[in-house]
């Protein structure tokens, strides 16, 4: 989007002081002049600054401990260079366009303890996962990266971009309602647990990768009158949900 | 008493990007981020274990945030449009870190969310943005499908998609195009938020 598209936004009746403005970061700790126009006029508006950026693990970084490290460096320079009021990370694998692989999910847990850790930062992910939506494999993607972020002391959740991210309409609320439940069922619980959990998911979604589910669009997940999920996409929800207790997740048994 | 330094400003990052060292972005990308990565992973002995997904040991962890700040001290940012490093002294980078902001109101009236720091063993659970995340939109369903999500109840504020046409054109970024899809990308999401009754829903 060019800066004048980015500062169109903000009108009367549009985007408010109050929401997240978003100025994005180049891979990997490059900018380019059009994004110090956009952060200019964040500044100077007194808006709420959203800088985003997704480190590329197996990209110009390299390997994971690389990639979390600029990851960290990163998150740094978002409040360096552009007044960030937060951060929205996501480390992405090179190979997958994910952030739910377990190398990406790595670097965002270890950046973000890192961060969390010497800092006050608010702190934000953002979800791409590679099946689409009304799949069982989609909602344990985001499941995964939902508690990763939970336990690694991130703030805020943003998703979820079913299927990378890149179909027409490939994705509906549920996601983000698993985003939001995972969230909460993981709320708390020690971090070694929380690996325990993690390995044992993620290598139950991570062998299907060449054979994901491209999933469905929102009009066949939703009935787009009432604005409701599917009886299909909510026995879909069902199973996941069956299979995050199978791992010890209580929250759905409250 | 010591004195408060001034922080860095976009403005004083833009004046760096037209002074700073020049460098060939090739190099950059090639030479200078992976092999000052490199050299800052063995300095501070980062080995991660990808079986554990979020950092147990807490040296680990400090060593991670020192590595990630002598990086970012040491390289700095590379300008694409000038071709220049933009450097940063210790100082700044730490002027910035303590005087980020530690809070912020997200939303208005009773929509409105006040996000402050969280611990990884806080009991309390993150703030939900819900949406495509950028994802294209249909322009005949942008709407319903923004409003399903300001529906949902666990959803906090709008992450929204982007209209893949409008009025049936493409919104080429740099066009008139683009400007009249990011305005009606607004005013819909607005509209799909006051139908779900949270007009003061953050964005």
């Amino acid at each position: 989007m060019s800066p004048a598209g980015v500062i169109a936004a903000d009108f009367p009746g549009g985007m408010r002081r109050s929401d997240s403005h978003e100025v994005s970061q180049l891979n990997e700790l490059k900018i380019d002049a059009g994004a110090l126009v956009v952060g200019a006029h964040y500044a100077l508006a007194g808006n709420i600054v959203m800088v985003e950026q997704m480190p590329i693990f197996g990209g110009y970084a390299g390997g994971l401990e690389e990639t979390a490290i600029i990851d960290v460096a990163t998150t740094i320079n978002s409040f360096v260079m552009l007044q960030a009021t937060w951060h929205l990370d996501g480390p992405i694998h090179v190979r997958w366009g994910v952030t739910t692989a377990r190398e990406a999910l790595a670097v965002a847990g270890h950046a973000a303890r890192a961060v969390e850790k010497h800092t006050r930062f608010i702190l934000g992910n953002q979800y791409y996962t590679l099946a689409g939506p009304c799949t069982v494999m989609c909602l344990l993607e985001t499941a995964a990266q939902a508690i990763t972020d939970t336990v690694s002391g991130r703030e805020i959740l943003s998703g979820v971009a079913a299927a990378k991210g890149v179909l027409t309409d490939r994705f509906s609320p549920m996601e983000a309602r698993m985003m939001a439940e995972a969230a909460r069922a993981a709320a708390g619980m020690p971090v070694a647990a929380a690996n325990v959990l993690l390995d044992r998911l993620v290598a139950g979604y991570e062998k299907g990768y060449k054979t994901a589910p491209g999933g469905k669009t929102f009009s066949q997940c939703y009935d787009v009158k009432t604005l409701t999920p599917t009886a299909e996409y909510l026995a879909v929800y069902e199973e996941a949900v069956g299979v995050l207790r199978g791992l010890g997740l209580t929250y759905w048994d409250k | 008493m010591k004195t408060i330094g001034k922080r860095v400003t976009v403005f004083d990052v833009y004046d760096r990007a037209k002074t700073g060292p020049k460098v060939a972005e090739n190099d950059w990308d090639c030479k200078i981020v992976p092999q000052t990565a490199t050299a800052l992973k063995q300095k501070y002995g980062i080995k991660i274990d990808k079986t554990r997904i979020i950092p147990e040991d807490e040296d680990l962890i400090d060593n991670l945030w020192a590595a990630g700040l002598e990086m970012l001290e040491t390289t700095g940012v590379y300008c694409i449009d000038t071709g220049r490093v933009i450097r940063y002294g210790r100082d700044e980078i730490l002027q910035a870190v303590t005087g980020a902001p530690d809070s912020f109101i997200y939303g208005e009236g009773r929509e409105a969310i006040t996000v402050v720091p969280r611990a990884y063993s806080a009991a309390e659970a993150p703030l939900i943005q819900g949406g495509p995340t950028g994802s294209p939109c249909s322009e005949d369903l942008f709407l319903p499908i923004h409003q399903a999500y300001a529906q949902e109840p666990l959803v906090d504020a709008i992450v929204d998609g982007v209209l893949q046409t409008v009025m049936g054109k493409d919104p080429v970024p740099g066009s008139p195009w683009e400007i009249m899809a990011v305005r009606s990308e607004a005013l819909f999401v607005r509209d799909a938020q006051c139908r779900a009754g949270r007009s003061g829903m953050g964005l």
